[in-house]
């Protein structure tokens, strides 16, 4: 079991090394930063020397280099729109991101599950096609499009919740319910049809064959088959945890990790970008390390599978 | 228990007798706090007048900040008004003497002497001391500077002394006369040195303030100015909160706490304007202006700016290499029709690269090229064009309405017979790129931080300006004219030069074309009296703000 949470993890460096490789080069070949932060009106001589003064007029390969030099010493540069850190630049960003995500998460959670378990129970009723309506909208509504709904309505028309900011609890509300609310239907939907092929199994016949209750039928065999698929699909979004809010967090002006990344991105703000996505690739990669012992747990077979992958 | 709830019954008597006591209500109660939603605080992080170089950044600054000499900003021509100075007067063509204003107070409580002044133009703050380039040198390692260069010890930067390098290319020094008077002395003879003490970019810091930060960041993060508010907390691309500067020698700031926040879809702005959030919403475009007013209670205020927004020729490539056919395109653009159709007629179509408040230098008789599609087609068809592409390079909406102003003038490009391939790019880089095919057409923006044509026409179009560093034109007489401009003390001589510049670089060779003249629009409720400035900057003294009705 070491061995296979060790390959893992070397497998999750190299994928990580990768991902920051490429966003290095692609953003250090598709604009200048100096250009970008200092404006198109700052003097020639101002993007000169704003590109000496962080090697940005060295060749790629040398900053690269360099860039990973001082990654592999713990400095992973700064930013430099500012000088500061581009650690404590982002440090200071997560905890708001998460103060919308994981409400969000268990929103998503609380409301998708017992949606698509009930779909599936009373599939093919008003029940089951009222909740996939509902689902099939939350899918596919984009979360800007949701967002900037949600505060026409509570706010500019019911006057009841602020439309954007971060200053007090009730600035979260918002947020969290538009992610909340499209993360459930992507839930329902899974465990919907995970349940419904679950329930065709001949072992659920058998079962009730037997004379248990149908209560336990669906609690004891039903629920725990039908769990590893959307224990995949919670595992994405509790990867997604530091970096999915990026457009809810710039519909709702919530400063967080998501507007970071874009403001980042868009000056080419090369240290920040780089360690938000190392910030995201460890939090997937943490992630699905997580999901698979979990299935190892929810079905012994797995487990067994995953021991003999491992030896 | 009881001996602590009365203690505590006690210690809070205390404090409100205290609050009631020694707290003026006026200043603590009767003031608002105003938030205003922009798109952006500052495009660089810091609050350096000297490194902000976005016209964001203006509408901030004014609130921190002031100059010596000021404009009346309010006025269409924005005349200049004594700010930090009451007086000044000329010595010689070189030298100008101000006299400062008695008892400002800098937000630290410090009184504004001529030390301040000859402090804020000297090389220790324009980051041009031997020291600080050595400093910044060795502390350049790629990305990963934490030793010396940006945010440790006093030293700014580096683009920072480029920056005041060209601000004040020939100030020779800013010498102290007495307590309340300063001289400006330049090397060369300098007509617009008046100008340049009232610019953007000359704003007075609090000498003591600067030297008692610990790095040029922290300083950056809180500066010290004699504004009516002073910074109480920055978060960049998150909040600037300003707190009322109750010492402020122009009069009790009328607002308790401004601040700025930043919410940067316009969707959210107006939302959060007309559900009561914000006060005031910066940067709303012409085509939310009808969605704003539909809510009697709302207006929506701003219009012409101190900037131009300009479609800029690469005469080195292809077919624009032909002035024929950049002139054919001058007189292809149909700019009352974009100003009608898509700002609504809230802007104008300017003189050319000048704005009136030029005063002297202005030239009245001076227009753009007039939109005569049958003389465009017969300079084509004079030019030999034979139906090579002629790329524009587009932006993504970085100018409001960029790219249908793009997507008429392309059409009307074509109309003329022209091969125009429009392509989109996301950054400047991009647009600048001379790697990835042949540069010839880009859209882009001149303000004009003086009133003098060397403010726009000389800093961006001439030898040390952009176009020309960046090798996309040049021409002989034009630069000539530029040393003539900059250094001559005669006016009729200046104006000649001016008049000759323009119609070399707008009719006979051309270097750009002016489209129109930049807006600004604000949101705001219409129980606040507030009037907006063509100097791009957001005025909230006590002259300027007055809240009618607080119930509303």
């Amino acid at each position: 079991m070491l061995r296979y949470t060790l390959l893992r993890i070397f497998r999750a460096l190299i994928t990580v090394t990768l991902i920051v490789s490429l966003a290095f080069v692609i953003l250090r070949m598709s604009g200048d930063p100096a250009i970008i932060i200092l404006g198109p009106e700052a003097p020639p001589e101002a993007y000169a020397a704003f590109r000496a003064n962080w090697g940005l007029d060295q060749p790629i390969w040398i900053q690269y280099l360099k860039y990973f030099g001082a990654v592999s010493q713990g400095d992973l540069g700064n930013s430099m729109r500012d000088g500061r850190s581009a650690l404590q630049v982002v440090g200071e960003r997560v905890p708001l991101t998460l103060a919308i995500t994981i409400p969000a998460l268990l929103l998503k959670i609380l409301i998708g599950l017992p949606a698509g378990i009930c779909a599936a129970l009373y599939r093919n009723t008003y029940i089951d096609r009222l909740i996939m309506t509902v689902s099939v909208m939350g899918f596919t509504v984009p979360s800007f499009v949701l967002g900037l709904v949600l505060a026409l309505i509570f706010a500019v028309k019911l006057g009841w919740l602020p439309s954007g900011g971060s200053d007090t609890w009730q600035h979260a509300i918002l947020p969290i319910l538009t992610m909340g609310l499209i993360g459930a239907a992507v839930i329902a939907r899974f465990t919907r049809s995970a349940m419904l092929e679950v329930l065709g199994q001949p072992y659920i016949r058998s079962a009730s064959a037997k004379g248990l209750v149908w209560r336990d039928v669906v609690t004891s065999h039903a629920l725990p088959n039908a769990a590893i698929p959307t224990l995949t699909i919670v595992g994405f979004m509790v990867g997604s945890l530091v970096a999915g809010a990026v457009v809810v967090e710039s519909v709702f002006s919530w400063p967080g990790v998501g507007r970071l990344l874009v403001t980042a991105v868009a000056n080419r703000d090369l240290a920040v970008v780089q360690v938000i996505l190392l910030f995201i690739g460890f939090t997937m990669v943490f992630a699905n390390l997580t999901v698979d012992l979990l299935y190892g747990w929810v079905d012994p077979r797995l487990r067994t599978k995953q021991l003999q992958a491992g030896s | 228990m009881s001996y602590l709830r009365k203690h505590a019954a006690l210690f809070l008597g205390a404090t409100f007798l205290a609050t009631s006591c020694f707290t003026s209500p006026a200043l603590s109660e009767e003031r608002p706090d105003v938030t205003v939603a922009v798109q952006q605080i500052v495009n660089a992080g810091a609050l350096d007048v000297l490194r902000e170089q976005s016209n964001v950044g203006a509408r901030v600054f004014y609130s921190i900040f002031e100059t010596l000499i000021d404009y009346d900003r309010q006025q269409p021509d924005l005349p200049q008004k004594p700010g930090l100075a009451t007086e000044w007067k000329r010595i010689d063509d070189k030298t100008v003497e101000l006299k400062l204003r008695p008892d400002v107070k800098f937000h630290n409580g410090d009184v504004m002497t001529a030390d301040d002044v000859v402090f804020t133009f000297s090389k220790e703050r324009f980051g041009q001391l031997d020291e600080q380039e050595a400093a910044r040198k060795e502390g350049s390692t790629l990305f990963t500077n934490t030793a010396s260069s940006n945010s440790v010890g006093k030293v700014p930067p580096a683009e920072v002394a480029a920056v005041a390098k060209r601000a004040w290319p020939n100030l020779d020094r800013v010498e102290k006369v007495d307590d309340m008077t300063v001289r400006f002395v330049s090397t060369v003879p300098d007509p617009t040195l008046e100008g340049r003490i009232s610019r953007y970019g000359a704003e007075i810091l609090s000498k003591r303030a600067y030297e008692e930060a610990e790095s040029w960041l922290d300083f950056a993060r809180k500066p010290v100015g004699t504004g009516p508010y002073k910074v109480v907390d920055f978060k960049p691309d998150n909040v600037l909160v300003l707190e009322a500067h109750d010492a402020y020698w122009g009069g009790e700031p009328p607002i308790k706490t401004l601040r700025f926040v930043v919410v940067p879809e316009v969707a959210s702005r107006v939302n959060g304007l007309l559900s009561g959030e914000y006060q005031f919403i910066t940067d709303v475009p012409p085509d939310q202006i009808k969605t704003i007013e539909d809510d009697a209670k709302f207006e929506v205020v701003g219009g012409p700016i101190t900037n131009h927004r300009l479609m800029v020729f690469d005469k080195n490539n292809g077919p624009m290499q032909n002035p024929k056919i950049r002139q054919a395109m001058t007189h292809a653009i149909d700019r009352d029709t974009i100003v009608n159709a898509l700002w609504g007629d809230r802007t104008a179509v300017p003189a050319g690269l000048q704005w009136e408040y030029y005063g002297d230098m202005y030239l009245s008789d001076w227009t753009v090229p007039e939109y005569d599609l049958e003389l465009a087609m017969k300079l084509v068809q004079e030019s030999g064009y034979n139906g090579e592409p002629i790329i524009m390079r587009v932006l993504n909406n970085y100018y409001t309405n960029q790219v249908s102003t793009a997507q008429i003038n392309a059409e009307a490009f074509r109309q003329i017979g022209l091969n125009i391939q429009m392509e989109m790019k996301e950054n400047w880089q991009q647009i600048f790129d001379t790697e990835s095919g042949p540069r010839m057409v880009r859209d882009w923006s001149n303000s004009a931080p003086f009133p003098d044509p060397v403010s726009s026409i000389v800093n961006q179009h001439c030898q040390n300006g952009q176009q020309q560093q960046v090798g996309e034109w040049t021409n002989e007489e034009f630069n000539e004219l530029c040393i003539k401009l900059e250094t001559s003390t005669n006016l009729d001589e200046r104006r000649a030069a001016f008049q000759r510049m323009l119609e070399i670089a707008e009719r006979e060779d051309p270097a750009y074309t002016v489209l129109h003249q930049s807006a600004i629009f604000y949101g705001k409720p219409k129980n606040i009296d507030w009037t907006w400035s063509g100097l791009q900057s957001m005025d909230f003294r006590g002259d300027n703000f007055k809240v009618n009705d607080l119930a509303n």
